[in-house]
Order: C-alpha cells, then structure tokens, then sequence
C-alpha cells in the first residue's frame, strides 16, 4: 500500500506540473497586455512620452519582456525572482500577485475561501444527511408513496435550474414570509462578537445553504436508491434474509456496504466540493465566495489569480482522486491494492 | 432509521430556530438592520396621514460595485465604492468640485494660496491652512500632513508598494525624486508649520485647470509611515525619514503600516473627512461610517447630520426584494432603465421611497477608425450617422431613461449648459434620414457596383480609391480596369455580452436601410480587452498577438466625465511616436490652426485659468468641429436615478455631486 500512494503522490507531481504547464500557457495565450491594462486609467495623466516611459518600466518590472519559459519558471518557483536571489514561486508556497487587487493572491482568496467552506461544509453535511437515509428508505420502499413522493421531489430539485429556484426561494422565504433577508453575509451595521457574530452569519447563509441542499436532494438520494436496489436484489441478501436476519442487519450491514462502493466516489466528491465556489448562489445571495472571485479575475483579466484559483484546485483534485481510489480499498477489500 | 431520520428533522428545526433566534434583538453592541422587524407590515400598507414613525438616523446603502476594502486613496485600486468611502474619509483637500463639477477654492481647508510665475516658467503656489484642522482623533493637521500624501507618491517606495500614479511628472523634482536620482523633492517645500509650496514644471503650463495641481490630502505620518517617521526639508525640497534617517525610509521599512491603513485593518486609522469608518467586514463586504465630530465642513462649511451609513452590496437579480424588506433603503445611481422602472413602481405603488434623477457624465459611442477602410471617409461616417434612429435607440437602450447628445459632452457639463443655444443653432443632429445617407454617399463618391458600373441601388457601393487609400484594405478591394475599387463594407469590433452591441446589430447592421443604401457591417465579438488592443493597435508580441495591423473600423464603446475638468490634449496628436503608444485612437488627423489637435491643445495649454470666455469659445469651436468630422457618433446619454427613504429630506444628487457630497446636506428629521 506504501509503494502504491509513494507512486500515486509521484504522478501528482508530474500531472501538477504538467498542468501547470499547460495553465500557465493557456493564461498566456489570452489577448491583453496587462503592463497596459494597470497604466490605462494614468493615461490622461501623462504626456505620450512619460506614458512610454512608464509602460516600457513596468513591462519590465512585471517580466512581460522575458521568454515565456523564463517566465514560467519564476511562477513555478524554479528560477529566483527577477532581480533578486530569491526562489519564491508557486513550489515554496507563493501564489503569486493578484494585478487586480494588488494584492497576493494569498491575501485575496483567504476571506472567499473561508465563506466557501462554511457555506460548504453546511450543505455537504445536510445534503448527505438528508439524502442517504431517503436514498435508503426509497429503495427499501421502492414504488411505495413515499418513494413516489421523493422521486417527483428530487426529480424537481435536479432538472431546474438552482438560480430559478434560488429566485423563487428568495421570493417565497425572504419576500412573503420574512423568515430569511434577501441577501448579505450579516446584519447591516451590526457589530457582533463570538458566538452571536456566527449565529448572525448563519442566519445570514440559511436561505443560501436550503436551496443548494435543495438543489443537491435529487442527484444523490437517486444514486443511493439505484444502488441500495440493486444491492437489495443481491443473491446474498436474499440468503441472509432465508438465514432469518434481523431486516435492519440486513439493509446496514449487508445492502448497504454493498451499495457503498459505487457511490463512494460521488461521496467523496462531495466532501471534496467543501472548496469549490457557487458563481449563482454567490451572485443571488451576495456571498463573498471563490466563485465570484474566479469570475472577477477572469474579466479583469487577473491572470495570476487566475492560475492561484486553478492550482488550488489542482491540487484538490489530485489528492482527491488519490483518496478515493483508496477509499475504495477500504470499502471493498477486494479492490484494496498492496503493490 | 426512523431514529436517524427523525434526529436529522430535529437538527433541521434546531438550526431554524437558531437561525430566527440571531436575528438581532439583543446584545449590548449590536444595532437592528432595518428600522422595522423582518416581520413587521411592510411600508405599503401604512396609511399616508400616520404621523412620522421615528426612526434611525441610519441609511443603508446598496452599492452596485463591490467594496473591496481597498480604501487607499485609489493609489492602488479604484473601485467605485471602496473610492467613494475614501472620500467621505478623507475629504479635506485645499481645493475641490462644487455642485456643478468645478474646480473651486476650499476655504475650510485653505486659507490663503498664491502663486508664482518663476523665470524659469514654472510656477509655484504656496498654500496655506487654516490652523484649526484636526484628525479625526484630535491630532492637529498642520502643512506636513498634507505633504507627507504627495511626498509618498511621487517616492520611489510607492513605486515598490504597487502604487500607480503619475502626478509627480507634473512637478519640479518630481520625476528625480520618483527614480531615485535625488534625495528630495525640489519642487515641494516645508514653509512653516501650516504652508507648503509646490512648483509646477514649465512644460505644463499655461494650463486651464491649474487648480488641480495643488490637490492633496491630509496623511496621519506616524500611523502611515510608522513610529518616528517624519516629514523633513533642510531647503533643498521634503523628504521622508523615520527618526532622522532618510536612507531608514524603506519599502521593506513602512510596508505594514502602509498595507493597514490603506485597508484600514483598524478602525483607529484617523482620518479627516465627514464620516470615520468604524468597521470593514471584509468577509461580509460591509462597511459602517459614522459621524466625524472633529470635522470642520465642506467647501460651504457644511457637516453631515445621519449619523451612521451602512454600505452594503446590492445585487442586480435581488435588489428589489432587498430594498421592499428594508435589507438597504438606499439605492445609488440606477443607471439601466428595467431597474429604474422597477424603482418608480416601488415608490409609487409600496411607497416609503422617494428619487431623484440626474443626467450621467457620459455617454455611449460608436467611435471611427479615420485612416483606413470606408470609414476613413467622412461621407461614410455621416451616412452611418443617418442611418441609425438614434432617439429610438436611446429610447430603447435607456428605456426612456436617456437622451442624444450630438458631440463628446455630457448634459451636465458646464460649458454645454453655457453653450447650449449656440450648440442648438450650429450642431448638425444627424437625424434619422435614409435619404440623406444615400446622398451624402453619392456625393462622397460612393456611386460604382463591383463592376465598375454605375451603383443600381441594390448590392454593395463601391468607390474608386487611390492606393494609398486602399492600404490596409487591399484585401476587401477590387481591381477593375486598373482602378482601385473599395468596397463599402465595415468591419466592427463589438464587446462580447453587450446590450449596446446587441441593439446597434438589430436597429443598424440587420436593418433594411443599411441594405438599402449599399452598405454592409460586418460584426465580430471580442472580450474587452482585445478589443482595447485592437482599437489601440498594440504590439503585443509575446502577450497574445499582434493588433498593429489596422482591422477594426468601428468599435462601440462608453465614456465617462468625472468632473468638468474638460482636457482633451494629445487625444488628436499627428506625432507618429504618440499614436504608436496609443494617442490619437481615432486615427483623425486633423493638423493645423482650426483642426482637432490646434483646438483642444490651445483649450487648455493656451488659456489662463482666469480666462473662462476664451476657454468657452475654443471649446465651442472644438465641438463644432468634432461634429463635423464625426470621429465618433454618440449614441445615448443615461438619465440616472437614486431612491431613498422619504423620511430622508434634502437630498440632492447630480451628474458630478455624488452620494459622498450630497449626504452632507441631507437630515433625517423625525431620527429618534
């Protein structure tokens, strides 16, 4: 099992960088000058020749004239920073500088992600709480009203679109019934401290994390029902059932570790979502989250941000993939690798 | 598994409850979002004659652009919002822009600026403040503070801190002190405890808005600069040091305490403005400003009365909903008329609001390439001109909200209201006529088929060109007979996810008119800043490609007037250098005494600042001439709206008196 993930981690750095090639390439590709971008709004300010003098200076303070593979290796962190002895690219931790905000990228995308794994951690927990019990109960009680009800129900939740439904929620519990605000991530004004600052944004987040659990019933308690009835129908079950099992040993212990392994990967998967933005509910809802800063560096053109976000995830779904071929292992011995 | 999922309903309930719990209704420091519960009656259903409810001298205001907790006096960045909580921090300046946009004289700041003209043809002016300013924590303002904000960013350390400003090419010493060279700033001198100077290069002068050049703002050194930092001139120009020691006056040196107070990470930051910000929740994106006690006015002398002004992001798809249930009651410069009808019915059938609407600073444009292609013909332009009902396209875009302005002004401009009926007698409109398109083509020499022939009034026109005409163009003409023929065929460059390019394609390009009269637009989609590059030409070699070969003949884009200062130097320039590096992006080159490039250099290089009716008459000229010529056919001007609560009284929006200037002006009278 050591040599499998010591090999498995060594093709994640091979993919990294091979990804990282190819990002930072793609990034490169994108029509725009961003030495003329950050001097544009100083235009007016200068004389034609000042304006010159000035963008041929931070051309190359930004390293805009050096090759591409020079360049390259700064971000990655094989070349010193231009200028100076220092190693401080993606490879010791550095994810660059955010043009946009002036900021490091680091900087920027700690608040948003903060928000997002809130906001995540809260829907993944009630999303799998809600539809692996009902993807169970569903299939143990498959064609019954319930199961019917649930179908009609999650179907619904699955094929409309979230930012319909995030609208209609809106309408329906900030609107009409007063029960959540419309938007915002806390109390206009408002000063709170501790427990009572988190409370207020969980208030805040309540309508925003029902419509993604909402919008999450339906794919996932349908995985858990199509598994949970096929494991059902299993000869084993059938010969633990004739052994005269106690039903509840029957569902938990034998159908459900049966019909574990193929939805192992999208449990996990959503686990491994706790990181990822939502562009609509942050947009509908006002969130500060890492979708609506991916959008805000790709218009404005932020490459370097750009490239933060996607390493990030890079990263995430490497080591992802990694953990779930491992979990299968785990969940199924019969697939557990030792080379 | 009943079990499990009767826990997970009651954990369901839990955090329900929870979540109506922290609705705020207790606690010592917090203060209710909205003046009535989430669950009260809604505004509407309040009779009329129900005496004024008291309520809270608040207002919540919904920002259309996200703050982004970059309050650092947009020397980095410049988001409309994190610019405007700036300004209502930071806002003594000895000069500053009245009701109307002018530049004028602040005696709460200044008490006595002079000038003088150097022999050399700089010129300096000496500003002296009155010395009753103080910070908003009490510290006194005296002349350093005012220094200390131009010093740091002409300085070589701003350069290493990511500043962006170029200011300090407009002052002696400036550009030396920027790159190192020299140790002070020659042109900005310490005179005493409340006056400072500043000399102005020759090479920029005359100039028209002089006025601008003395702008400063006051700067808190220690808290900027850190402990022990200071201001220093020993007669050869300011400097900084911290204790003493210029050479200890690092990037490395000040960069924390200049990172904290440009996002002002500590609410303690003392600034000097109307309002102090209290808090920043940069998770939330939420800024509170409350009254500054120690603020002596504005230009007028005028201080604010709400006390606390909660900003707060309005999104586009539920800003209607969060204003009916009160999460904002302030919504600034609706600018697309959907929204803005959706705010009249608010206020009209909900009621609790009221509006003001004020002409925008700007407008929307198509904008010519003059040196190539058909376009480079002025016949072509004015035929487009005609051929686009641009009132119905207001109309339209706007909504009903916008009108047509016939040069590059805005409706609130000073010189357009000063010249308004000289502007209506000598302005062609280019109203909406088929007709004429069809004969100012005829006489531009638009008259030949693809063959050769005479044009029959069906397929493309064509015009005989001389090569040099046809550069650039090679590829769309024809050689008939020997003779050049072009083709009146126009390439546009429209911005991808824009209504303005979807409607120009629906009311000019698909229209039958355009047909009609023998001319094709050809429409190609481009992100913004393609766009920019090919309407820039720029070489852009080893960033994306190269945009220098001319390709666009026609861009559509918008353009905004901060303030009246009108200064359109260099826009028209024939030096080949200046329009490599961008100047000149309409490729018009009219030279010599009465073009483009004569009037708008004489406009404000030529003119004393005190000589408004000559500045007036040169202006008068210039548009009369861009009319002429038509570089650029403006398409709509936005009539702006802003919707407030109605217990807010006094309150008074205009193209250039922004929310942070008409606030001061505005009271709650029945605030508890």
């Amino acid at each position: 099992m050591k040599k499998y993930i010591a090999k498995r981690l060594l093709y994640i750095v091979v993919v990294f960088l091979v990804v990282s090639v190819i990002m930072f390439a793609l990034f490169n590709l994108i029509p725009g000058d961003p030495a003329r971008t950050q001097l544009e709004p100083l235009r007016k300010d200068m004389r034609p020749d000042e304006y010159e003098a000035r963008y041929q200076e931070l051309r190359e303070q930004m390293g805009l004239n050096d090759p591409i593979i020079v360049r390259y290796g700064r971000w990655i962190g094989f070349l010193p920073e231009k200028g100076t002895t220092d190693w401080n690219g993606l490879l010791q931790g550095n994810l660059g500088f955010s043009q946009y905000h002036k900021q490091d990228c680091t900087t920027v995308m700690a608040e948003p992600m903060k928000n997002t794994l809130l906001f995540n951690i809260f829907t993944v927990v009630l999303t799998l709480s809600i539809t692996i019990p009902l993807g169970i109960v569903c299939a143990v009680k498959k064609g019954g009203k319930l199961d019917q009800t649930v179908q009609v129900v999650t179907i619904l939740g699955y094929s409309i679109p979230q930012y319909i439904f995030a609208l209609l929620f809106v309408f329906v519990f900030a609107v009409l019934l007063r029960w959540f605000p419309v938007n915002g991530a806390k109390t206009p004004g408002s000063n709170y401290v501790g427990m009572q600052a988190f409370l207020d944004k969980m208030y805040y987040m309540c309508l925003p994390i029902i419509v993604s659990v909402f919008g999450g019933l339906g794919g996932m308690s349908r995985y858990v029902r199509a598994a949970m009835t096929d494991a059902l129908s299993m000869d084993c079950i059938r010969t633990a059932r004739a052994k005269g099992v106690r039903e509840k040993v029957v569902i938990y212990s034998h159908a459900w570790r049966n019909a574990l392994l193929p939805i192992i990967t999208s449990i996990i998967g959503w686990f491994l979502s706790i990181f990822s933005g939502s562009l609509v509910l942050e947009n509908v809802f006002s969130l500060n989250g890492m979708g609506k800063l991916y959008i805000l560096g790709l218009n404005n053109n932020d490459s370097e941000l750009c490239l933060a976000i996607q390493m990030f995830y890079t990263i995430i779904s490497l080591v992802g993939n990694l953990i779930t071929d491992l979990a299968y292992g785990f969940v199924d011995p019969r697939v557990r690798v030792d080379k | 598994m009943r079990k499990l999922f009767a826990l997970l309903m009651v954990a369901c309930m839990l955090l329900g409850l929870v979540a109506c719990a922290s609705e705020p209704a207790s606690g010592t420091t917090d203060t209710p979002a909205t003046d009535t519960p989430a669950t009260d009656t809604p505004a509407t259903d309040t009779p009329a004659e129900t005496p004024a409810k008291p309520v809270e001298n608040k207002i919540i205001y919904g920002a259309t652009t996200e703050l982004g907790g970059d309050f650092g006096f947009s020397l980095w960045t410049n988001g409309a919002t994190d610019a405007m909580v700036w300004r209502m921090t930071t806002e003594y300046n000895p000069v500053t822009t009245d009701q109307n946009g002018a530049y004028v004289i602040n005696p709460t700041v200044a008490k006595n600026i002079e000038s003088t003209e150097n022999e050399d043809g700089s010129k300096t002016f000496t500003i002296t403040i009155n010395d009753n300013l103080v910070f908003s924590n009490g510290d006194p303002i005296t002349a350093k503070n005012f220094v200390a904000y131009r010093l740091f960013a002409s300085s070589k350390v701003a350069s290493e801190l990511e500043v962006g400003s170029s200011t300090y090419l407009d002052y002696v010493g400036g550009k030396e002190y920027y790159d190192g060279e020299a140790d002070t700033f020659t042109g900005l001198r310490l005179i005493d405890e409340y006056t400072w100077s500043i000399t102005v290069r020759a090479d920029k002068l005359p100039y028209f808005y002089e006025n601008t050049f003395i702008s400063a703002y006051p700067w808190h050194i220690e808290t900027w600069f850190g402990e022990g930092a200071d201001v220093l001139d020993d007669g050869n120009g300011c400097y900084f040091a911290i204790n003493g020691d210029a050479a200890a006056f690092t990037a490395d040196a000040v960069r924390d305490s200049v990172m904290a107070c440009r996002n002002m990470v500590d609410s303690s930051v003392p600034t000097a403005g109307p309002y102090n910000l209290q808090s920043y929740d940069k998770s939330a994106k939420q800024a509170t400003l409350v009254i500054n006690e120690n603020y002596a006015g504005n230009f007028e002398g005028q201080k604010p009365s709400i006390e606390t002004i909660v900003i707060v992001k309005a999104e586009e798809e539920t800003w209607a909903d969060a204003i009916r249930t009160g999460e904002f009651n302030f919504y600034d410069t609706i600018t697309d008329g959907t929204e803005i009808n959706t705010a009249l019915d608010i206020i009209e059938n909900e009621g609790g609001f009221e509006y003001v609407q004020f002409d925008r600073a700007g407008y929307g444009i198509i904008q010519f390439m003059c040196d190539f292609g058909p376009t480079q013909f002025v016949e072509v332009r004015h035929a487009i001109a005609y051929l686009l009902d641009r009132n119905a396209f207001a109309n339209t875009f706007c909504q009903g909200w916008g009108s047509v302005v016939h040069g590059p002004y805005g409706i609130a401009h000073w010189q357009y209201q000063d010249s308004k009926e000289f502007l209506a007698d000598n302005l062609n409109t280019y109203s909406y006529s088929p007709d004429m398109a069809n004969q100012v083509l005829d006489e531009g020499g638009w008259t030949l088929a693809a063959d050769g022939s005479e044009w029959g009034g069906t397929g493309l026109r064509y015009k005989e060109v001389t090569a040099e005409q046809a550069e650039n163009y090679e590829d769309y003409c024809v050689n008939v007979d020997g003779k050049i023929l072009m083709p009146l065929s126009i390439e546009w460059a429209s911005s991808e996810g824009n209504a303005v390019s979807d409607l120009i394609a629906t009311m000019l390009v698909k229209g039958n008119d355009i047909t009609a009269a023998g001319m094709q637009i050809n429409q190609a989609t481009m992100d913004f800043s393609a766009l920019l590059s090919y309407l820039y030409r720029q070489d852009q070699s080893g960033t994306g490609g190269d945009y220098t070969i001319p390709t666009y003949g026609m861009f559509n884009l918008a353009s905004n007037f901060e303030n009246t200062v009108y200064d359109a130097a260099y826009y028209w320039t024939g030096d080949p250098d200046m329009v490599a590096q961008g100047f000149n992006s309409n490729y018009l080159f009219d030279l010599g005494e009465g073009g483009l490039d004569d009037l708008s250099m004489r406009m404000v290089y030529g003119v004393d600042p005190s000589d408004t009716e000559t500045y007036l008459e040169i202006w008068q000229q210039y548009i009369l001439r861009w009319n002429e010529l038509l570089p650029g056919l403006p398409l709509y001007s936005n009539v702006y709206v802003t919707m407030y609560p109605d217990y807010l009284e006094n309150y008074n929006q205009g193209a250039f008196w922004g929310f942070n200037q008409a606030i001061l002006y505005a009271s709650i009278p029945s605030a508890q």
